[in-house]
Formats: structure tokens, sequence, C-alpha cells
């Protein structure tokens, strides 16, 4: 399992990068999420909705109410050009980050 | 079929947010919750085990209030502080000045309220505008309405209510004992005096007729609330 704090900045990176391939809704972003990592990142309840939110007041997503063929209002995040445009330095910022922390423990290991 | 809607309600209590808002939020938790348990159900859990899974999602519903809160607003705290505090207060400063100043020029004479002596009147004088001090209520309702309105908070509303003193208040706390320090030819006892009977007329009197009337709209708006909420139960 990867820690908290790792989680926490990697949360962000998480939701933009599904909401890239299309818009969702909080149960299915969170199932998504948790399916891609293979249980590695796992958000409650708790966890997704002040994030999502604050996400939407940066203007990284936007929400909207929609109904779905069964008639349950839900409301479904997609990735607005400022999420897009946040998301290519956000992915880079981690890279060099793993980047970083692979050669690091190669070297210890050596 | 369990009321999630209710449940969330029920737990998300002290939300400051607009009634509409906050609706939203109850309703995507709610939705998030039902379709949690939903999930499972269908994997063959017990009703009474998947509830309980399901609302173990929320450790401290308080504290998911709060960051849900936060996250709703603090983005935006220079709006929300312009909204629930400058604009109602610099409105109602506006009204206030305004009003004395046309009552000054076109109302009644004001009333001169002083120790008597034959008949002139000994200092210090208090000039009380009756007319001004009768309408502060409302405006001060005023400010109450618009801060309460915004989603203000207690300080906020409180200082939109007595913001027009604020001035007045300035000047007799800064302003004329400077006055006084610096000026040596009037009597000492006469300013003193001067200082009291202005902080009254100019500043208590106001601010409690401010205060009066914008505690009753509080009261009124809260209790309004109260009432939508109960209704909406």
């Amino acid at each position: 399992m990867i820690g908290t704090g790792i989680k926490r900045g990697t949360a962000e990176l998480a939701v933009l990068s599904v909401l890239e391939h299309g818009p969702l809704h909080g149960y299915e972003m969170a199932h998504r999420i948790e399916q891609q990592t293979k249980g590695a990142l796992r958000f409650t309840l708790a966890a997704l909705y002040p994030m999502l939110y604050r996400m939407e007041q940066r203007g990284w997503i936007r929400g909207a109410w929609e109904t779905s063929s069964s008639g349950r209002r839900r409301r479904c995040y997609r990735i607005t050009p400022v999420g897009k445009k946040r998301l290519s330095p956000l992915r880079r910022e981690w890279a060099e980050l793993f980047g970083a922390l692979r050669r690091l423990t190669k070297v210890s290991n050596a | 079929m369990r009321d999630w809607e209710a449940l969330v309600e029920g737990h998300l209590t002290g939300f400051a947010l607009e009634p509409a808002e906050s609706a939203d939020v109850i309703a995507e938790l709610a939705a998030h919750l039902a379709e949690t348990c939903e999930e499972l159900r269908k994997q063959g859990m017990a009703e009474e085990e998947a509830v309980r899974r399901t609302l173990s999602q929320v450790e401290d519903w308080k504290k998911l209030t709060r960051l849900i809160q936060t996250a709703r607003t603090k983005e935006n705290i220079m709006t929300n502080r312009v909204k629930q505090f400058w604009l109602p207060s610099l409105l109602t400063l506006l009204l206030s000045m305004g009003l004395l100043a046309l009552i000054q020029v076109f109302g009644p004479n004001p009333w001169l309220v002083a120790r008597k002596s034959g008949w002139s009147l000994v200092a210090p004088v208090a000039v009380v505008y009756l007319p001004w001090l009768l309408a502060l209520p409302l405006i001060g309702a005023l400010g109450a309405f618009l801060s309460y309105r915004s989603g203000g908070s207690q300080r906020a509303v409180f200082s939109s209510i007595l913001f027009p003193v604020l001035p007045y208040l300035v000047f007799f706390l800064i302003g004329l004992p400077m006055i006084i320090i610096l000026n040596h030819h009037i009597a000492h006892n006469i300013m003193f005096s001067a200082l009291f009977v202005g902080f009254f007329g100019w500043v208590l009197a106001p601010g409690a007729a401010l205060l009066a009337g914008g505690q009753l709209a509080k009261i009124f708006l809260s209790r309004r609330l109260d009432s939508r909420r109960i209704a909406s139960n």
C-alpha cells in the first residue's frame, strides 16, 4: 500500500487522468481508480468529495447533474481545458519524482 | 428502501453554504452511498452489513463537513469576504451617512440636549438627529440581511450591522483625545464631558439602534431558515 502523504499528492493526478478519458460521476471515478491501480489508490467518500470540490473551485473539473437510464440523478464530472493544461505538468512532476526515487533506490541497493 | 439523503442531511450539520448548494452536496453524497450499498448487496452481502460497510467510509462527519465547507469556499475567500462583510458594511455606512446628510439639510432641526443656565445652553451640547436615529434600525437590519444571506459568520454579520458607527468610534477614541491633549485653550472639564456626551450621542446610541434592528433581522432570518429545514425534513 502507498502511504497517505504520497496518496494525497497523487490523488489530483489520478482524478484528472481518469477524467481525461470521459466524464464520470464520483462513485464511478473511485471505482475506476481502484481498479486501474489494482487497489493501491482507494478513495472513500470522505476523501474523494472534498478533493473534487476543491478541484472544481480551481476550475480543473466541472460537475453537472445528469439523469441515468435507470432514472437516478448523479453529478458527472468533466475535465476542463484548464484541467487538461494542469495535467501535463503534474504528470511531468510525478514522473520526475518517481524517476528520482528509482535512481535513489538503485544506488542504495548497489 | 433506505433514505440516504435524510441520513446524510442528519450528519452534515452546520453547513454555512447557500441552501441550494448544500442540497446539491447532500444529494451527491447520498447518491454515492446508495450506489456503494447497492454494489455490496449485488456481491451478496446482507443488507445490514452492506449498510455498515457503506457508512464506514466516513469516520468523522464533522470533519467531512468542515473539509467540504473549506473546499467549496476557501479558494473563493476574497469573494466571500466581499459578499459577507465589505458589501453589507459599506452599503450600511453609505446609507447611514447619506441619510444623515439629507436630514441635516432638509430635515427638522436637531434636538439639543444640554444643561440650561437661564435661556442659554451650557456646554457640552449633544446634537441628536431623531429621524436619523429612528431610521438606523432599518439600516442595521439591511446589513444583517445582506451578510446573513451570503452565509456570513456571526462576526461578519455583527460587523456589518455596526460598521456605520466605526468612523465616529475612531474619531472619539483617537481624534478627540488628540485634540484634548493638543489644545490648551479649552477647559479640560468641558472637553472630557464633551467626549462622553459625543461618544454617547454618536457611537453608543446609534450603535444600539443599529444593533436592535440587525439582531431582530438576524433572529427572523435564522427562524425562517430553521422552519425551511423542518419543512424539507
